[in-house]
């Protein structure tokens, strides 16, 4: 069953086609990537997906709910239900510490839990720099600081737009693993990356180019090379 | 964890945050003197210019028809007519009696200066203007209550070289500058000065300088000039300085013939303190008198009122209207600084409302600081501006607390408005990817 079915979008930004016609499904527990040359539409795909934009046509169902026609408010609803969000930049609170981070999640999601949160962490490796700010953290801490974020609500749908973009590589291996481990337990990531070494890990990569989809690639036994 | 973010914002934003509550306390202080002194302005600026005199003259009616009639002055002589003196501790028996602050009866008595030789006594000297008056004269009124009243209050604003006169002093007397000069008078001279009902030996106790014709005068108490004029028990003319409501349409209307209001229109200027009111309330309690307004004073004394007040009201409106200009600048500054942050966490999955929660309860925090601060500022302020303006203190009224309060917060919602705007329109898609 599908937990994503996207039929037909387009998004227009005055004379920009962002996205034309895209149809897209994404099985429940299938771990995606989105590739593409930059303006290809990739960040404006994922912003429909993630409930923060309404696409100018067409129509997106995430878990047998048509999202594209909802209000804001409905839509914030749904994003904080389903969603986890994983950002390049990874956006944390400077002036909170790793585990208050967590909580905020947690706070306009439910109620702020400190032992959950604490085992989040935990979980990414980071459970002895819970009391640290975001700027005693590196780079690769604070995204899996985003990570566990993410995570904390118990999403659907794991959206990460280039969550590997500012990473080293020995960074980018640990976000990996971390992605690796969450598809395994049965979690459905959609990765946006321009690193076709992230890509190769996923089941299945999409790749747009003005806004449409050129072609879709099985990684089933051995990458196949694109671009 | 709300309080985490707003102590983490509050915290990370000290600046800005100080700028708001300087801003708030910028606002808050000058409404708090502005209120402070704007209540307690109504009893300041009458006291300030009943130091300016009386506003009101009452004379003996025959004397005043007489004047109407021929264009005779008071002190013609023409009419030899008076005013009981007994009579004018009625006066702060009447209706308005709280309203009347001061008053005081003269007698004028026409007398020469005599020479220091006994020789000189017989050709007569020169003819000067005697004037007899209360200076503080202490009454017992019949209600049980006491009043001191006289010139000492009313002409606060003379110059005396030397000693302003007593009531119990009988034999002593007050010149006017220009009369002492010309008769070369100093204090403690003693002179004789002679009148119809004989002569007196009198010590000049000062010279006063009054800016008027008064400087003409030899002032005396009221005694002493019934003893001279031969005549006891009797006053040529009251001046009254009284508080008044300022004049409108109707109080004109009454002021020209009180026959011609309605039953009600008569009660309600009956009751009001307008300066007609009170001279007819006068008349009622003085037999045979005629009280008058001095008009330019009466009117400006209400006009000034009013004007003063409005400005103050118009000083309070700018300025909280500038503190919340300037506190709207500064939250949608901090707004815009922050709207990554404030994207996250509707990306997160905050509503609008708590997110705007958020902000405004950052901006009521230090806008209640600020409040604080100013308020007390303002009390500051006000007392600067009873001392200066007014030369004395302003009594403080608890109940500018609520008000400044309730102004404060009204300055923080309509400033926060613009910020508010700003982040419902906020899309996290948008400023989360740095667009
Ligand atoms: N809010 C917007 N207003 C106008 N144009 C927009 C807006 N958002 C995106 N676009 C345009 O839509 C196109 C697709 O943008 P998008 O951000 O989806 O590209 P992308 O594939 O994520 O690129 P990158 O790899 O650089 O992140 C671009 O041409 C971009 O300029
Ligand atoms: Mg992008």
């Amino acid at each position: 069953m599908n937990l994503l079915e996207i039929k037909g979008i387009s998004k227009i930004y005055g004379n920009v086609k962002a996205l034309q016609n895209v149809d897209l499904e994404v099985k429940r527990g299938e771990w995606l990537a989105v590739m593409g040359p930059s303006g290809s539409g990739k960040t404006t795909m994922m912003n429909i997906i993630g409930c923060m934009d309404k696409p100018t046509e067409g129509a997106v169902i995430l878990d047998g709910k048509d999202i594209s026609k909802e209000s804001a408010r409905s839509l914030t609803a749904t994003r904080r239900e389903k969603i986890g969000l994983i950002f390049q930049q990874f956006h944390l609170i400077h002036y909170l510490t790793a585990v208050e981070n967590i909580m905020v999640a947690q706070y306009y999601h439910s109620m702020p839990d400190e032992d959950e949160a604490l085992r989040a962490l935990d979980r990414v490796g980071l459970l002895e720099r819970a009391k640290h700010l975001p700027s005693q953290l590196s780079g690769g801490e604070q995204q899996r600081v985003c990570i566990a974020r993410a995570l904390i609500n118990y999403p659907m749908l794991i959206l990460a737009d280039e969550p590997t973009g500012n990473l080293d590589e020995a960074n980018e291996g640990i976000v990996m693993d971390l992605f690796r481990q969450l598809h395994e337990e049965g979690s459905t990531i959609v990765v946006v990356t321009h690193d076709p070494e992230v890509a190769e890990e996923a089941q299945r990569t999409v790749v747009l180019e003005h806004g449409r989809v050129a072609r879709i690639a099985y990684n089933v036994i051995a990458p196949p090379i694109i671009l | 964890m709300f309080w985490r973010l707003i102590r983490g914002a509050l915290f990370r934003q000290k600046g800005k945050m100080l700028m708001i509550a300087f801003t708030i306390a910028l606002g808050a202080s000058l409404a708090t003197a502005m209120l402070n002194v704007m209540l307690d302005v109504g009893d300041k600026v009458n006291q300030e210019l009943k130091t300016y005199g009386a506003n009101i003259q009452v004379i003996p009616k025959e004397a005043s028809l007489l004047g109407d009639l021929y264009g005779l002055g008071e002190d013609s002589g023409a009419a030899e007519r008076y005013l009981r003196e007994s009579e004018l501790g009625s006066l702060k028996t009447i209706f308005w009696a709280f309203n009347i602050v001061d008053f005081a009866p003269y007698l004028n008595v026409r007398a020469q200066l005599l020479d220091e030789s006994p020789d000189a006594a017989k050709t007569g000297g020169e003819e000067i203007r005697l004037v007899g008056a209360w200076f503080a004269k202490h009454l017992d009124l019949p209600t049980g209550e006491s009043v001191d009243t006289g010139m000492r209050n009313m002409k606060s604003w003379w110059e005396v070289d030397g000693e302003w006169l007593t009531d119990a002093d009988e034999d002593a007397a007050m010149a006017g500058s220009l009369l002492a000069e010309r008769a070369g008078l100093a204090a403690g001279d003693r002179i004789r000065v002679g009148a119809q009902g004989g002569t007196r030996e009198l010590t000049i106790t000062g010279i006063f300088n009054a800016g008027s014709d008064e400087d003409e005068r030899l002032y005396v108490p009221l005694k002493t000039a019934q003893a001279m004029a031969g005549r006891a028990g009797v006053v040529s003319s009251v001046e009254v300085s009284a508080l008044t409501t300022p004049d409108n349409e109707l109080s004109r209307r009454a002021a020209q013939n009180p026959k011609s209001l309605s039953t009600k229109e008569w009660e309600t200027w009956y009751c009001t303190a307008y300066v007609s009111a009170i001279c007819y309330q006068i008349e009622e309690a003085l037999g045979d008198s005629v009280a008058k307004p001095i008009r330019q004073v009466a009117e400006s004394e209400g006009a000034i009122l009013e004007k003063t007040q409005l400005l103050m009201l118009l000083i309070t409106i700018l300025s909280l209207a500038g503190s919340a200009l300037g506190i709207s600048n500064l939250v949608t500054a901090g707004v815009m600084e922050r709207s990554r942050e404030i994207g996250l966490l509707k990306a997160l999955g905050a509503n609008n409302a708590p997110v705007s929660w958020l902000v405004l309860t950052e901006v009521l925090l230090t806008g209640a600081v600020g409040g604080a601060a100013g308020y007390f500022a303002g009390l500051g302020f006000a007392q600067i501006i009873g001392h200066t303006v007014f030369g004395s203190a302003i009594s403080i009224k608890p109940m500018v607390i609520p008000l400044v309060g309730l102004l404060v917060l009204a300055v923080i919602l309509a400033g926060s408005i613009p910020s508010i705007r700003l982040l419902l329109s906020l899309r996290p898609a948008e400023v989360l990817h740095g667009r």
